[in-house]
């Protein structure tokens, strides 16, 4: 008898600590069913997947000096919803005129890019709408520059946070 | 007379298709409908197993469709049952005998004789899938709380619901195990409707007795006192527009407990 209580106590004493810990596997199973199923419900495949985590860390490193290879973008599952989780390991906020400078060379960057585009869609235009698309392509660009610049003075003001968790809850 | 036909299907296989096929048929037709089921899964065919009508088929749908004879001349009476009737699956033919031009039009000539048509889908989601569904106007998904099949369901409702045809479909959850489900090893009957978003037609429990019933080839509605034989028959209920309150499958514990689960049962069965 007191070796039976004694074992009953062993084994209550692992069970209580058992379910105090894991998960229940109903509970295992729901959560992973979620996160699979809105994988499989919104087309967003591995390579999509890694094409977004790209374009975050191009735009995202405008702006922070961050170990690129560490940053995480994963659906996962948030209480009762799921979520796309970011994490982004930030190593440095970079400074005022680090962010000026990147900027102004990605503008250079794309200006350079859309007059390239233009000559080649030139080529291929008659000559009687060329002049029009020309005086067309200069206002372009001064437009985008301005907004670019504005831009970056609401940017500058705040400081970048050191570790940033975007939401984004469908 | 222009019946109403319904496409039992899964994406999974082994969830129970075929036996809520043979059981909503049987249970129809017990309740004076006329009916008919359609076996779709040729070259894998077993509906006529379940009904114990393996060794009364002739023509199979194939023989239909390649004019060998005609359609009433397919249709297997059951041996029970004369409401029933069976159009069995080639069994020596691949899912590319018939087209879904002409499982439509089989489908729109049984509906001039019949009040059902029951169409039995193949697992999976190709072309035997897309057969069975032509003809229909309502579906019904079969899965069980385990995360393959639900998984597997949601994939058919996102097709089913991309059909202009399937008018509305319905969940129908087998092989719950209440004991399971109370012990939090089994996604619960909420867990599944929830994530599935889809309106629930019945909630069947595990129950050895479909061994045995599928052994002897009779459908489990015929015996009166089977838990899952009442569950199917509540479904057959559900589909013709009645109200029928979802069965308690929680076990009762120890033995006072189930005498008294029996009796207060029987009181919540008759009102």
């Amino acid at each position: 008898m007191i070796l039976q209580n004694f074992y009953n106590k062993i084994i209550g004493f692992f069970r209580q600590t058992d379910t105090e810990v894991e998960e229940s596997s109903k509970d295992t199973a729901r959560n992973r069913l979620r996160v699979v199923l809105m994988q499989d419900r919104t087309n967003l495949t591995p390579e999509l997947m890694e094409r977004m985590r790209k374009e975050m860390v191009e735009l995202l490193s405008r702006y922070v000096e961050m170990d690129k290879e560490a940053l995480e973008l994963n659906l996962e599952q948030d209480g009762e919803q799921v979520a796309l989780m970011l994490s982004i390991p930030v190593i440095r906020a970079k400074d005022e005129e680090e962010i000026k400078a990147t900027l102004a060379e990605e503008d250079a960057k794309k200006a350079k890019e859309a007059e390239e585009a233009e000559e080649s869609e030139e080529s291929e235009d008659t000559d009687e709408t060329e002049e029009k698309e020309e005086t067309e392509e200069v206002q372009e660009e001064e437009s985008s520059e301005e907004e670019i610049f504005e831009l970056t003075e609401e940017k500058t003001e705040k400081e970048p946070p050191k570790e940033q968790k975007l939401k984004e809850e469908k | 007379m222009s019946g109403r036909v319904i496409v039992i299907t899964s994406g999974k296989g082994g969830v129970g298709k075929t036996t809520t096929n043979a059981n909503i048929g049987t249970a129809l037709a017990r309740m004076g409908k006329k009916v008919v089921m359609i076996d779709t899964d040729l070259g894998l065919r077993n509906l006529d197993l379940l009904l114990g009508l393996e060794n009364r088929i002739v023509y199979t749908i194939v023989d239909v469709v390649e004019e060998r004879c005609k359609l009433k001349q397919a249709l297997v009476k059951d041996k029970k049952n004369p409401n029933l009737c069976l159009l069995a699956a080639a069994q020596t033919r691949d899912k590319t005998a018939v087209t879904e031009e002409q499982l439509k039009d089989i489908c729109e000539r049984l509906q001039k004789d019949f009040d059902f048509i029951l169409v039995d889908c193949p697992a999976g989601i190709e072309q035997g899938f897309q057969n069975a569904v032509a003809g229909a106007s309502e579906a019904i998904v079969v899965t069980t709380p385990e995360m393959s099949a639900v998984r597997d369901a949601d994939r058919i409702i996102g097709l089913l619901e991309a059909k202009e045809e399937i008018k509305s479909y319905k969940l129908l959850l087998n092989r719950v195990r209440p004991n399971l489900i109370k012990s939090n090893d089994m996604m619960s009957v909420d867990d599944v409707v929830e994530i599935l978003s889809a309106d629930l037609i019945g909630i069947i429990p595990e129950d050895t007795g479909i061994i045995t019933s599928t052994n002897k080839g009779e459908p489990i509605v015929n015996d009166e006192k089977s838990l899952a034989g009442k569950a199917y028959n509540n479904v057959a209920r559900r589909i013709i527009g009645e109200d029928v309150p979802f069965l308690d499958l929680e076990e009762p514990q120890g033995v006072m407990a189930k005498v008294k689960k029996f009796f207060s049962g029987l009181i919540g069965e008759k009102r």
